[in-house]
């Protein structure tokens, strides 16, 4: 069993390697970035124009509310999000999944590290576009000072739900070659639910239900909603608590589905 | 040669690449932003080539001697800096189609086949691309199919074939439209020895059927010795020598080598000139070729000579010493 | 004239070896119904979602949006099927030095070049496209004259011609640098922004969306076109600025293919 003082190694060296990879790819890295922040840019001004001709407010939000939720979307997103079902097939198909089955660590631990190491990297583009879109559209924060303590447990929560999840989904690569129809329908799903195309509010009712009793929302929605003030202290404690029960969830699910896929790899080959 | 007997006509071609320099260290770094220093490098300078029709020329030259650029220049790729080349009448560099429809390119390594797709199709990609009626089309492929051995691989998507038989279709798809010069570019550069051997041959009958004049570069000497009664020797950008492989040899050799086969005992041959070898009853000598005659006449009588044997020194030896020579 | 048939021809000819490509992979056709579908369920269901909360966004009602998309999918089609593809090849040849294939043989270069790689199952996205784009104006049926198909019509192919040309110019960089790629992918990830009209965007956006990357011209205003927003001085315009970018993109062709050949400028 590995003592805490071996960990941190561990992950140090990991890390390490991992920021020196993503400073090298850092112009493939800018590109993914305009994606990134297009995206909750194009949404912001869709449902600006909508609270425009509503009388000014959709569902209680005027454009300023909606800039300060996309805004904070942008940068919770960019923090929880993860790439490993978009390389997760490659990896097992052309081997490089089966070097690091020879370890003696779990390969998560590289990916979060390299996950980490990307998004710190990357902050070089995100606050300047953040300042940029800040400028452009006031956006209105009016968090509860209670709530925005939660932010960093909800957003840790948040990247810690999303990684477990991606990586259990990722291990349908070791099962089934239609891995990318797979991955597509979830991301759609994800889109809706996680509340980028819409903030949850604005969906129609039986939609918001759905999305509750699912993490999507609770990974990335929940902690813009602290942090433009949405959510207070009281329901932020309650949704920290929705955000454990789900790491554990997704811990459960992710042991279950390593043990088959492992057992699947080594038996069968893929 | 007078025009109407060439094929090729090069005079005083030259190449000069401009190539960015930069000194070492910060000052020079920020400089090099606003103000792009360069350097001109000459690739080939100032060639003369006369090249008769059905005419295999091989360019022979280290890596970077110019043997490259001087073939793309005659096809057309590269602008040159001075001097005039004409292919066919026509000049390379102005690319027309009527030009272009004559000549192909192979290059070593390098595909033009499609990957995953059966190479046949890859074969009706080019029949299109030069306009080859069907019946036309049918008979060459044939041809180049029996001449190649071709046929087990016709279904098969280019990424199953080895690198050799890659190599044999793409030099068939290089010759659908029977093209009046061929351009190889270090065509057997990365096949295996059996290979190599079964495309110079199938180079050197092509050739025999139709008449195509072939220039190639390559750095095997085994290539040239194979294929080319006419070699032209390149180096740093100049032709060194321009002609048959055997004068190149008298021209450049200053040196025989001398094999000696001896009977019994132990000689000291230092005397008699560099040894190159030596074992208990065979030896070989390196001798300046003046001296030759006389040496041969002085081991004769000197030693106990079963056997004794003039020969060149290796090609390759000639050469590597025309090359190590910095300026000729 | 014959020249233009023999560009058809070859395009033919290139199609069914795309076509050929595809077929060896006996996944993709499937793999490109369920990505079309997907994404089609992402760009409706958004709309759903925001016409639940209204009833124009930006002036545009549902059918006349739906309208837009279908453009969209069409424009997206084309430029996948053979635009994006064959540059991105490009540009890997001129690294690679496979380029020098291209250039000794009897064809124009850059026909060779643009229409080297085609994505035919990429035709799902287009057969999408018009499926939408047929749905909605049944929608709008009885607004649709003679003139307004016309002007579609060749709105829909100025807008075609302005992208392409701006591919072409951008791909035409990798002359000079090398990691042009990165900026192709950059023009595809802001084509999203495509997927509402034009006009909903703050001006220093839309001013990017028409000028930098020519979405408005690719997908605004053919839909505009066909929903009777377009001015006659849009469509001179759209028209206007394709044959300028054509013809400027040739230019800038035949000068990077002076530059690549070592040709004194």
């Amino acid at each position: 069993m590995r003592s805490v003082r071996d960990w941190a190694s561990l992950y140090a060296a990991f890390f390490r390697i991992s920021l020196l990879a993503n400073l090298q790819y850092r112009a493939s890295g800018t590109i993914w970035m305009i994606g990134l922040v297009l995206e909750p840019l194009v949404f912001l001004v869709v449902w600006s124009t909508v609270a425009r001709s509503e009388g000014g407010s959709v569902a209680g939000l005027d454009p300023r509310d909606l800039a300060a939720y996309y805004i904070a979307l942008l940068v919770v997103n960019h923090l929880t999000f993860s790439w490993i079902m978009h390389t997760f097939e490659y990896r097992v198909r052309f081997g490089e999944l089966g070097f690091e089955l020879l370890r003696p660590i779990h390969p998560i631990h590289g990916d979060i590290c390299d996950n980490v190491a990307y998004k710190l990297v990357m902050l070089i583009v995100l606050l300047p576009a953040v300042a940029v879109l800040t400028w452009l559209f006031e956006p209105r924060f009016a968090p509860d000072p209670g709530a925005l303590a939660l932010l960093v447990p909800a957003l840790v929560l948040g990247l810690a739900v999303r990684l477990l999840l991606d990586w259990t989904l990722a291990l349908a690569a070791f099962w089934t070659t239609r891995v990318t129809a797979i991955n597509q329908t979830y991301f759609a799903i994800v889109l809706f639910l996680s509340g980028r195309v819409a903030p949850i509010a604005l969906l129609p009712g039986w939609l918001q239900d759905v999305a509750g009793a699912l993490p999507f929302y609770w990974t990335v929605a929940f902690p813009a909603e602290l942090a433009t003030g949405r959510v207070g202290f009281a329901a932020g404690l309650r949704g920290l608590a929705v955000q454990l029960v789900w790491v554990l969830a997704a811990l459960g699910l992710i042991s279950f589905g390593w043990r088959r896929s492992l057992r699947r790899f080594t038996a069968v080959g893929t | 040669m007078s025009e109407a007997e060439t094929v090729i006509q090069v005079r005083a071609l030259s190449k000069t690449y401009s190539v960015p320099v930069r000194e070492p260290g910060v000052r020079a770094a920020v400089r090099s932003l606003f103000r792009r220093e360069t350097r001109p490098v000459a690739a080939v300078r100032e060639i003369e080539l006369d090249v008769a029709p059905g005419e295999i020329v091989g360019f022979l030259g280290p890596n970077g001697a110019g043997k490259t650029t001087t073939l793309k220049m005659l096809a057309g790729l590269l602008h040159p800096s001075a001097g005039e080349a004409r292919v066919l009448g026509f000049v390379p560099s102005e690319r027309r189609h009527d030009f272009l429809r004559q000549i192909t390119l192979v290059m070593g390594q390098r595909n033009q086949l499609v990957w995953d797709i059966p190479v046949a199709d890859s074969f009706e990609r080019n029949r299109a691309i030069y306009r080859l009626g069907p019946a036309l089309f049918r008979s060459r492929l044939d041809e180049l199919v029996a001449l190649l051995e071709l046929e087990p691989l016709l279904r098969k998507p280019v990424r199953n074939l080895s690198l050799g038989e890659r190599m044999k279709c793409e030099v068939a798809a290089a010759l659908l439209h029977q093209p009046r010069v061929l351009f190889l570019d270090e065509p057997t550069i990365g096949l295996d020895v059996t290979m190599q051997r079964r495309l110079r041959a199938f180079i050197a009958e092509y050739n025999q059927r139709t008449g195509a004049t072939v220039l190639l570069t390559s750095h095997y000497m085994a290539d040239v010795e194979a294929l080319c009664r006419r070699v032209v020797v390149i180096h740093h950008g100049r032709i060194l020598f321009d002609g048959a492989l055997q004068d190149l040899v008298q021209r450049f050799s200053a040196h025989k080598t001398i094999v000696l086969e001896l009977g019994p005992g132990e000689f000291d041959l230092r005397g008699y000139g560099e040894v190159v070898s030596q074992e208990p009853g065979r030896a070989a000598l390196r001798v300046p070729k003046q001296a030759t005659a006389k040496l041969t006449g002085r081991l004769l009588a000197e030693l106990p000579v079963n056997d004794l044997t003039i020969a060149d020194p290796p090609i390759e030896e000639v050469i590597d010493r025309v090359f190590s020579q910095e300026a000729v | 004239m014959s020249d233009l048939l023999d560009a058809a021809r070859l395009f033919g000819v290139y199609f069914r070896l795309g076509l050929l490509n595809e077929l060896a992979y006996r996944t993709n056709f499937w793999v490109q119904i369920v990505e079309t579908l997907v994404n089609l369920s992402i760009v409706l269901g958004a709309v759903a979602v925001v016409f639940a909360r209204t009833d124009t966004l930006g002036g545009w009602r549902p059918a006349e949006l739906v309208a837009l998309i279908g453009v969209y999918f069409i424009v997206l089609g084309m430029l996948n099927l053979v635009v994006s593809p064959s540059l991105s090849r490009f540009i890997e040849d001129v690294r690679t030095g496979a380029l020098d294939f291209t250039l000794t043989k009897p064809v124009d270069a850059q026909l060779l070049v643009s229409i080297a790689e085609i994505r035919a199952w990429k035709l799902v996205d287009l057969l999408a496209g018009f499926g939408v784009l047929g749905g909605a104006l049944l929608e709008l049926a009885t607004r649709i004259g003679a003139l307004q198909a016309l002007g579609f019509g060749v709105a829909l192919l100025a807008g075609g011609a302005i992208v392409y040309s701006f591919w072409l110019m951008l791909a035409t960089l990798a002359f000079w640098f090398i990691r042009v790629e990165n900026i192709l992918m950059i023009f595809l990830s802001m084509y999203t922004a495509g997927r509402w009209p034009v006009g909903i965007y703050p001006g220093w956006l839309r001013w990017l969306l028409t000028l930098v990357v020519p979405v408005a011209f690719a997908v605004t205003v053919p839909a505009e076109a066909l929903t009777g927003r377009m001015q006659a001085s849009e469509l001179a315009g759209a028209l206007g600025l394709a044959a300028a970018l054509l013809l400027g993109s040739r230019a800038f062709w035949k000068r990077g293919l002076r530059h690549y050949s070592g040709a004194s400028a």
